[in-house]
């Protein structure tokens, strides 16, 4: 039951791993095979069928947000299909102008606005990823961007942008637009970024979009760097192509769905990833500067230094945020020893109290033994000494009630203080070698008045058993309370048969009867304390409900086992067996 | 009158001392009563019994403290005590013998125990 149950459920994950999981792959091995035809064509197919791949992955990533998220949670994606949607559109408008017209588009062009309008949906898309994730919206990881940011707009602009600023221009809107470029590419550098410290325990779907962003970013970065010489058909267009077919792939994988572990944590983890990356944006005002002074350039000054204030300013946020948390954790761990060290004192407290109460219960039940002994004594001892001078039959009978009763409310007495004494656990045993073959004889000749009132037949079959290692007074006792328990059930006309053999090292002993029987249910709870079978109340046989209690713990206490077998109407037999002394 | 050796039977529970000397007496021991710890330990010393049958939890001294106390008395050598209780949990036993009884008897007992051991130990 419990394997079917554990294949059903592991069942659909499985193969829908199993069904979708070739969807990214297939994308991935038939989108590289295009990219590498792509190279084949003449530039005017070129054209078309980079818009073609282009849509192709528009495609991709639709599919796959569709398919693996349920609605409500596909907004991150579908920013992604319409960013990439932005450069598709961007392309097809040069297609248009290099087919049909046979120039490139102006600058500015309708192009621009998709391609530039593309970038924030990318970003947004990552940022809203990442949040859902968790680890990114705490102080530090919001400082920790915002270092990376200073970095990454420090380059961006001495490196992509301001040169832009020295070159001349047919108009400013050329310009301002060149210069957009690199400006919205720091954009997707700390979305790199971000995905690149976010949590750890990723998925195939989220390398596959780290791998997308990267590619595109790189293809962009090379891009500006060579503006002037860049021709559509260059090596440079596998990048972006490349990135195309990664994030179709991505937006299939199944894992796209749970992209990462959640991470709660306030702090984000100090990972070498972090560390390498806040060091280069912190680095990056300073290697800038050497860079430009060793290459005789025109030294950006006022950005270096505006650039490194902001950053030196943000380290000291990050640095007081942590050495705040450090202070919060050494207060907390003094609170939490303070907690511990009150909790033992109590708990040591505590212990010394229970271990008086220990002995203030023993002492309790040892003085009310007492107490009931006393007047027991008077009582028996005057019934005892007026029998033995009494004559009228009557009155002997009478006196002999109260003989009994008084027998029988020591033995009451007994039972309760022996079972206190076992609810401590307390019963140790003086061990020594016992014969129980001469323990059963003098247990059933002390017996055997008791039968004879009672006209129950008592036999004993008793073989010479080995001896046991155990106390001859607890043995004796559980001997007595097992025999006298089957003459009490056995019915006048009965027989209670007491048997005694060994084998394998084990000394065993029944006692069997003719009586009443115990029903299943009630054999379960025998040996309960203050267990009382329904059968015995109904009959009014006396008892307190110790006796089988004790005698288990007598025969656990000697390492041994004690059980039952009975049948309504027919009688019970109880089995004891105990390990013989090695 | 009896005159079999001589008994003392200290118990504060009067109901008892009397059945314990009525069942010495009829064995025909000759008994003296004392109803604490103090009454027992000044009737040994004045009348030298050859048994003593002590109650354990008396008032003023309790049995195992006269026990000692005769135990201590290098004339007293050749005293008999038997410890006459309702404690009856081992340690309780253990202890009496510890501190020199030659018998310790639980309550409720048994007139014949009880005589069956008084003869023994005076080797009657």
């Amino acid at each position: 039951m419990t394997s079917f149950s554990l294949t059903a459920r592991a069942l659909p994950a499985l193969t829908g791993r199993v069904r979708a999981a070739p969807a990214a792959w297939s994308f991935i091995a038939v989108g590289s095979l295009a990219v590498a035809v792509y190279f084949l064509l003449p530039p005017d197919a070129q054209s078309i069928y980079y818009v073609a791949l282009g849509l192709g992955a528009v495609v991709a990533v639709f599919v796959g947000t569709v398919r693996n998220l349920p609605r409500g949670e596909r907004l991150a994606w579908h920013l992604f299909s319409l960013g990439l949607l932005g450069q598709v559109a961007g392309d097809a408008i040069f297609a248009v102008y290099e087919v049909q017209l046979n120039r490139e588009p102006p600058v500015p062009s309708i192009a621009d606005v998709f391609y530039l309008g593309g970038y924030p949906l990318l970003a947004l898309g990552v940022f809203l990823i990442l949040r859902r994730l968790g680890g990114q919206t705490g102080r530090a990881a919001v400082l920790d961007t915002l270092v990376v940011f200073c970095g990454v707009v420090l380059v961006q602009w001495v490196f992509f942008i301001d040169p832009y600023n020295h070159v001349h221009f047919g108009n400013e809107a050329a310009r301002l637009v060149s210069m957009a470029y690199p400006a919205v590419d720091v954009l997707l550098l700390v979305a790199v970024a971000q995905l690149l410290v976010g949590p750890g325990g990723r998925t195939v779907a989220y390398r596959l979009l780290l791998a997308s962003f990267s590619l595109w970013v790189v293809a962009d970065e090379i891009y500006g760097l060579n503006a002037s010489s860049y021709k559509g058909g260059s090596w440079l267009d596998a990048f972006w192509l490349a990135a195309y077919v990664a994030w179709g792939a991505a937006a299939l994988e199944p894992s796209m769905a749970r992209i990462a572990e959640a991470d709660r944590r306030r702090l984000p983890r100090l990972t070498t990833m972090r560390l390498a990356l806040l060091s280069a944006a912190l680095l990056a005002a300073p290697a800038i500067l050497l860079l430009e002074r060793i290459a005789h350039h025109r030294v950006h000054s006022y950005v270096l230094g505006f650039g490194g204030a902001v950053l030196a300013g943000l380290v000291l946020l990050r640095l007081g945020g942590l050495v705040r948390a450090v202070e919060r954790a050494g207060r907390a761990e003094r609170l939490a020893r303070r907690e511990a060290e009150q909790a033992q004192r109590l708990l040591a407290h505590q212990n010394e109290h229970l271990l008086e109460l220990d002995t203030l219960k023993d002492e309790f039940v040892s003085s009310v033994s007492h107490e009931l002994r006393t007047p027991l004594t008077s009582i028996s001892g005057y019934v005892e000494l007026m029998l033995e001078d009494e004559n009228d039959e009557q009155k002997r009978n009478y006196l002999g009630i109260v003989d009994r009763n008084a027998e029988r409310l020591l033995g009451l007495v007994s039972d309760l203080l022996f079972s206190a004494r076992l609810q401590g656990g307390k019963l140790e045993l003086e061990r020594s070698e016992v014969d129980l073959h001469r323990l059963v004889l003098q247990a059933v000749e002390s017996a055997r008045p008791r039968a004879e009132v009672e006209g129950v037949l008592l036999t004993v079959a008793a073989d010479n058993v080995p001896p046991v290692s155990g106390e001859a007074v607890r043995l004796a006792q559980l001997l007595d309370n097992l025999i006298s328990n089957s003459i009490k059930f056995t019915p006048r006309g009965g027989r209670v048969s007491v048997y005694l053999s060994a084998r394998d090292g084990l000394v065993r002993f029944e006692i069997s009867d003719t009586g009443i029987g115990i029903s299943r249910e009630e054999r379960e709870r025998l040996f309960e304390r203050f267990f009382r079978s329904q059968s015995a109340l109904e009959r009014q046989i006396q008892g307190t409900g110790l006796g089988l209690y004790i005698s288990k713990a007598i025969v656990e206490a000697h390492g041994g086992r004690i059980g039952v077998r009975s049948e309504v109407g027919e009688g019970t037999t109880f089995i004891v067996e105990l390990p013989a002394a090695s | 009158m009896n005159d079999g050796p001589l008994i003392l039977c200290a118990d504060d529970d009067e109901d008892i001392l009397s059945l314990v000397s009525l069942r010495l007496e009829r064995a025909g021991f000759r008994v003296l009563q004392a109803i604490d710890g103090d009454a027992a330990l000044e009737a040994v010393r004045s009348k030298r019994p050859a048994l003593a049958v002590l109650d354990v939890m008396m008032p003023k001294q309790t049995g195992y403290e006269v026990l000692a106390a005769l135990r201590a008395d290098p004339t007293l050598g050749a005293l008999k005590v038997i410890l006459l209780s309702a404690r009856v949990q081992e340690a309780d036993v253990e202890r009496g013998l510890d501190a020199g009884a030659d018998a310790y008897l639980a309550k409720p007992f048994k007139a014949a125990d009880l005589v069956a051991k008084v003869q023994e130990l005076l080797g009657a």
